[in-house]
C-alpha cells in the first residue's frame, strides 16, 4: 500500500498575501488609490486586475507613531494609502530603528546533532496543509517599531507628507534595492500592500501606474538617490534642486536579461561584451554625468582589435567625471575616454554636463577629484595599467561570467582546497543533512567560484517568481526561499545565470514523497543557500574550511577581494 | 594576516613556548622532582587538546572558532608534542613491549600528522596545475564514460577500416587501461613514464592504418591522454583521504595506551620510591 502523503500541487494564488482580504476590501483599494485609474479590460482573464489585488495585497494598519519601512530595507512590495498620511523621513542614517538579527538558541543548534533528518529534503507535511499565512523565513515581523514622539520627531526631522491616494515603496520593489528612506504613520493608517509580483504584472500592462510611479519617483526617490552619491552630498538644496529638474533616468538592458546571456555559448568574451547594451562609446561625445543607480555596467576600451575590460561600475560610481573636468580646466573636446556598457539590468541618471561644472566641479571636496589616465599605449596583459588592481585575465572573468554580481560569492582557492568536503558537510549539518551549494563552478587559475548561491546585488531569480516565495530579507538583502509558498514551477532555477538554485522532491518524515492530490507527481521545491540563516557564528561553509581555501565574499569590495587573493 | 605572517607568529610562539616547556622541565628536575610526571601529563593533555580538532569538525553549528584557527592550534600544539615527548622519554628507546607500543603510536601519530601536513599543502597545487579539477566521487563516472567511448572507437574502426590493428590494440591494452585507477603511485611520484609508453605504442601503430585509422587512432589518444588526467587525479585526491584515516585511529588508539600508561604508572608508582 502506498504511504505516500497526498497534498494539492500549490499555485501561485494558493497562499494569498493577505489570507483575509474579501471583495470590499479590493472594492476599497479600487476606490481610494491609483488603482482605480487602471483599466481592468488590460488583464487576461485568468489573471484578473481584481485577482490580482485580492491575492497580491493585504490591507495593513498602523497606529500614529508606527514605523512601516525603514532606511536600508529590502523591499517586497509597494504601500497604496488608503487612509491617513505618512511621512517620509530624509537623510537618516540606515543604522535607525534596526532590530537585532534572529538567531537560535545554543540548545536548538546542539540539537541538531540528533534532529537532523535521515531521509533527504524531509518537510513537515502540516505546513503545506494548513493555507493561513506564515512568518516568512528571513523577515522580521515582530520587529514592529514605534517612534513615541512623533510631533517631536517630525520638528526635528527633514520629513515629506504624503497623503491618501499616493503611494510609496515602488522603485525598492520593483528595481529590487534597498529602501532608501524610512515612513512612519503620521496619522492612523490604513494601507494596501502589494506585494512586487501583482506590482509588475499591473505595471507590466497599463501605461498610466507606470507613469504614475515615474512621476513618484522623480518628487520622492531622486533626491534621495542623488544625495547618496558621494559626489553631490556636499551640495546645497537650491544647486541639487536644479539638478533634480533636469537630471534624466535611463535604463539599458532588460530586466530579465539571464535569459539572453545564459544562451551565450561558453560565454566567450567578444559575444559577451557583444550582447551588452552600449550606454555610452568610446570616443563618442559626452553629454553628461553618469551616475549609476541600480545594476552593474561594463568599463572598457577599444585594444588592437579587442575590447579590454577595465573595471566594472555599481550603484552609485559615475562616468565621465575625467572628462568633463578635463574640458572644464583645459577646454579639451568632451569625449567619453572608455566605453560603458549595461552588465544586465542598469539605471543611470544622467546629469547635464552645464550643471555638473556649474554646481559639482566648482564644490568637489579635492579627495574625490578623479585622476585623468591616458587611455592610450597600454598592454593587454598589463596589471598596473589596471584601476582595480586585478589581474586582468581575472577581472575580464569576474565581469564576464557575471560573478561581479555576487554579495556573499562563495570562492575556493584550489591551490590550498584539499577536496576534505568539511564545507559540503558542514553546509548539510546546518540545513537538515542537505547540503546548500555545490563545490564545483567555474574556474579561474586558482579561484573557483563554486555553485552556491551568491546573494546578488541584482537577484534576477525574483524576477519570474510568481508567489513571492523567493525575495530579499529586509534585514540585510539576502536572497531567501519561503518553503511553504514555493510552488516548485523552476522559474528562480532557470533564471539564475550561475545554476545556483536547485530543484528537489520534498519528502514527510517517514521519507516518502509528498505526492500532489491531482497529478501523483511529486512535490517540488526550490533550495539554494540561505547563509546558514538563523545559525550561530554565520555560514557554517567557510567556518569549517580547516585550510583558510574558502571564503563568502562581496565582489563590491575590491579590497577585501584583493587582500584574499594576496594573502 | 597573510599566511607568511601568520606561519612566523606561530612559529615565534611555538619556539617561546617549547623554551618554556624545556626551562620548566630543567627547574622541575633541580628541585629534586621527577619531570617525567610533569612532562607525561603536559603530553597527555596536549594528545587530548589536540584530538578535540575532529570534535570541532562535527559541530559546524556551534560558534567555535573557525576551523582554520583551530587547525593552526592543532599544528603547532603537535609540534610542542614532540617536544615534549623528547623530554618525557628523554630520548631513550622504550623498555618493554607495552611501553614500545605507546613510543611507536605517538611517532607514527606524529609522522602521519606531518605527512599529512606536507600533503595538504602540496597536492592541491600540484592537482590544480594538472588540468581541470574533478570532484572525486564523480571519477568512476567519467571514467566509465572514457571507457564506453574508447570501446566505440574500437568496434568503429573494424567497421569503418576493414583492420582489426585497433581493436587487437583495444583489446590486448587498453581495455585493461580504462577499466578501473591505474598508475597510481606513479603518478603520486609525477611520473609519465606510462603515458608516454601508450603514446609510443600508439605512435608505433599508425604505420599500419590508412588515413580513416589514423583519425580514430588519434581520438582514442585525445582519450588515453583523459584517462591519464582522470588517474592522476584520482590518486592525489586519494591520498589526501586516506591519510586521515590513519592519522585519526592511530589517534585514537594512542589516547587509549596513553591512558593505561598513566593507570599503569600511578598504580606501581610505589615501587620507585
Amino acid at each position: 500500500m502506498n504511504s505516500s502523503p497526498n497534498i494539492n500541487s500549490p499555485e501561485r494564488w494558493d497562499r494569498p498575501f493577505g489570507p483575509d482580504m474579501t471583495e470590499n476590501d479590493v472594492d476599497r483599494a479600487l476606490e481610494f488609490s491609483a488603482l482605480g485609474a487602471v483599466d481592468p479590460n488590460l488583464f487576461p482573464k485568468n489573471r484578473p486586475l481584481r485577482e490580482i489585488i485580492k491575492n497580491d495585497g493585504r490591507i495593513v494598519h498602523y497606529k500614529r507613531g508606527d514605523i512601516i519601512i525603514r532606511n536600508g530595507d529590502y523591499g517586497n512590495s509597494v504601500f497604496l494609502i488608503l487612509q491617513g498620511c505618512v511621512r517620509i523621513v530624509i537623510n537618516e542614517p540606515r543604522e535607525q530603528h534596526r532590530p537585532k538579527k534572529g538567531r537560535r538558541s545554543f540548545f536548538r543548534a546542539v540539537s541538531q546533532l540528533w534532529r537532523n533528518a535521515t531521509v533527504p529534503e524531509r518537510r513537515d507535511v502540516s505546513i503545506y496543509e494548513n493555507s493561513a499565512s506564515k512568518i516568512r523565513r528571513g523577515e522580521v515581523t515582530s520587529a514592529q517599531v514605534h517612534l513615541t514622539d512623533v510631533s517631536g520627531y517630525i520638528a526635528t526631522h527633514e520629513t515629506i507628507q504624503l497623503a491618501e491616494g499616493t503611494s510609496f515603496g515602488e522603485i525598492a520593489a520593483l528595481s529590487r534595492t534597498p529602501r532608501t528612506a524610512t515612513v512612519f504613520a503620521e496619522t492612523e493608517l490604513e494601507l494596501l500592500e502589494l506585494r512586487w509580483q501583482g506590482l509588475r504584472d499591473i505595471r507590466r500592462r497599463d501605461a498610466g501606474i507606470r507613469e504614475t510611479f515615474n512621476q513618484h519617483y522623480r518628487k520622492n526617490r531622486l533626491e534621495a538617490q542623488l544625495r547618496s552619491s558621494p559626489l553631490l552630498a556636499h551640495l546645497d538644496t537650491e544647486s541639487l534642486g536644479e539638478i533634480i529638474k533636469h537630471t534624466l533616468l535611463e535604463m539599458y538592458g532588460s530586466e530579465d536579461w539571464f535569459y539572453a546571456y545564459m544562451k551565450i555559448e561558453a560565454r566567450e568574451s567578444s559575444d559577451v561584451i557583444a550582447a551588452e547594451p552600449v550606454i555610452i562609446e568610446q570616443h563618442s561625445y559626452l553629454d553628461g554625468l553618469l551616475l549609476i543607480c541600480s545594476g552593474h555596467a561594463r568599463l572598457s576600451e577599444g585594444l588592437d582589435h579587442g575590447e579590454r575590460t577595465v573595471g566594472y561600475l555599481k550603484s552609485n560610481d559615475a562616468f565621465g567625471l575625467e572628462e568633463i573636468m578635463d574640458q572644464w580646466r583645459n577646454g579639451t573636446e568632451l569625449l567619453a575616454q572608455r566605453s560603458l556598457r549595461a552588465v544586465g539590468h542598469v539605471e543611470v541618471l544622467r546629469i547635464p554636463t552645464a550643471l555638473v561644472e556649474k554646481h559639482i566641479l566648482p564644490s568637489l571636496p579635492a579627495s574625490l577629484l578623479p585622476e585623468l589616465k591616458n587611455a592610450d599605449n597600454v598592454l593587454a596583459w598589463d596589471a598596473d595599467s589596471q584601476e582595480k588592481g586585478l589581474e586582468q585575465s581575472l577581472l575580464d572573468f569576474f565581469t564576464d561570467q557575471r560573478i561581479i554580481n555576487g554579495t556573499e560569492t562563495m570562492m575556493i582557492n584550489t591551490a590550498r582546497c584539499t577536496g576534505c568536503d568539511d564545507c559540503v558537510r558542514a553546509c548539510a549539518a546546518t540545513h537538515d543533512n542537505n547540503p546548500r551549494f555545490i563545490r564545483h563552478g567555474p574556474v579561474h587559475g586558482n579561484i573557483q567560484v563554486a555553485n552556491s548561491c551568491m546573494h546578488c546585488a541584482d537577484p534576477v531569480c525574483l524576477v519570474e517568481c510568481p508567489t513571492g516565495a523567493i525575495g530579499q530579507s529586509v534585514i540585510d538583502g539576502r536572497v531567501m526561499i519561503d518553503d511553504p509558498l514555493c510552488i516548485g514551477c523552476g522559474n528562480c532555477a532557470n533564471s539564475c545565470p550561475y545554476n545556483n538554485i536547485q530543484l528537489v522532491e520534498v519528502r514527510n518524515r517517514s521519507g516518502d514523497f509528498i505526492i500532489d492530490t491531482e497529478t501523483s507527481a511529486p512535490i517540488v521545491k526550490a533550495t539554494k543557500c540561505d547563509l546558514c540563516f538563523g545559525q550561530l557564528g554565520g555560514p557554517a561553509c567557510q567556518r569549517a574550511c580547516p585550510h583558510d581555501a574558502l571564503v563568502r565574499m562581496d565582489l563590491h569590495n575590491m579590497d577585501e577581494v584583493l587582500g584574499w587573493i594576496g594573502k | 594576516m597573510t599566511f607568511a605572517s601568520r606561519r612566523f607568529g606561530a612559529l615565534c610562539l611555538s619556539i617561546v613556548l617549547a623554551a618554556g616547556l624545556i626551562w620548566l622541565a630543567m627547574a622541575y628536575d633541580l628541585t629534586l622532582r621527577d619531570a617525567s610526571y610533569l612532562t607525561g601529563w603536559l603530553l597527555f593533555g596536549g594528545v587530548v587538546l589536540a584530538s578535540t580538532f575532529n570534535m570541532r569538525k562535527k559541530l559546524p553549528f556551534l560558534p567555535l572558532l573557525n576551523a582554520s584557527i583551530w587547525l593552526q592550534i592543532h599544528i603547532y600544539i603537535g609540534w610542542l608534542l614532540v617536544v615534549l615527548f623528547f623530554l618525557h622519554t628523554s630520548l631513550e628507546w622504550p623498555l618493554g613491549w607495552f611501553e614500545g607500543v605507546l613510543w611507536f603510536l605517538f611517532v607514527l601519530v606524529s609522522l602521519s600528522g606531518l605527512i599529512g601536513l606536507f600533503l595538504s599543502r602540496s597536492l592541491p597545487v600540484r592537482i590544480q596545475n594538472h588540468g581541470e579539477r574533478l570532484i572525486f566521487e564523480r571519477i568512476p563516472q567519467f571514467r566509465a564514460e572514457l571507457a564506453d567511448e574508447v570501446e566505440v572507437l574500437a568496434t568503429r574502426s573494424v567497421r569503418e577500416t576493414a583492420s582489426n590493428t585497433i581493436a587487437l590494440y583495444y583489446v590486448n591494452r587498453l581495455q585493461a587501461y580504462f577499466s578501473g585507477p591505474k598508475n597510481l603511485v606513479a603518478h603520486l611520484l609525477e611520473s609519465r613514464a606510462a603515458l608516454t609508453k601508450h603514446r609510443r605504442e600508439i605512435d608505433s601503430l599508425e604505420r599500419y592504418l590508412q588515413e580513416d585509422g589514423r583519425e580514430i587512432l588519434a581520438n582514442i589518444k585525445d582519450l588515453i591522454v583523459a584517462k591519464d588526467n582522470l588517474d592522476y587525479q584520482y590518486s592525489l585526491q586519494l591520498v589526501l583521504r586516506l591519510w586521515l584515516f590513519v592519522h585519526i585511529p592511530l589517534t585514537y588508539a594512542l589516547l587509549l595506551v596513553a591512558l593505561v600508561h598513566i593507570v599503569l604508572t600511578y598504580a606501581f608508582s610505589g615501587a620507585t620510591l
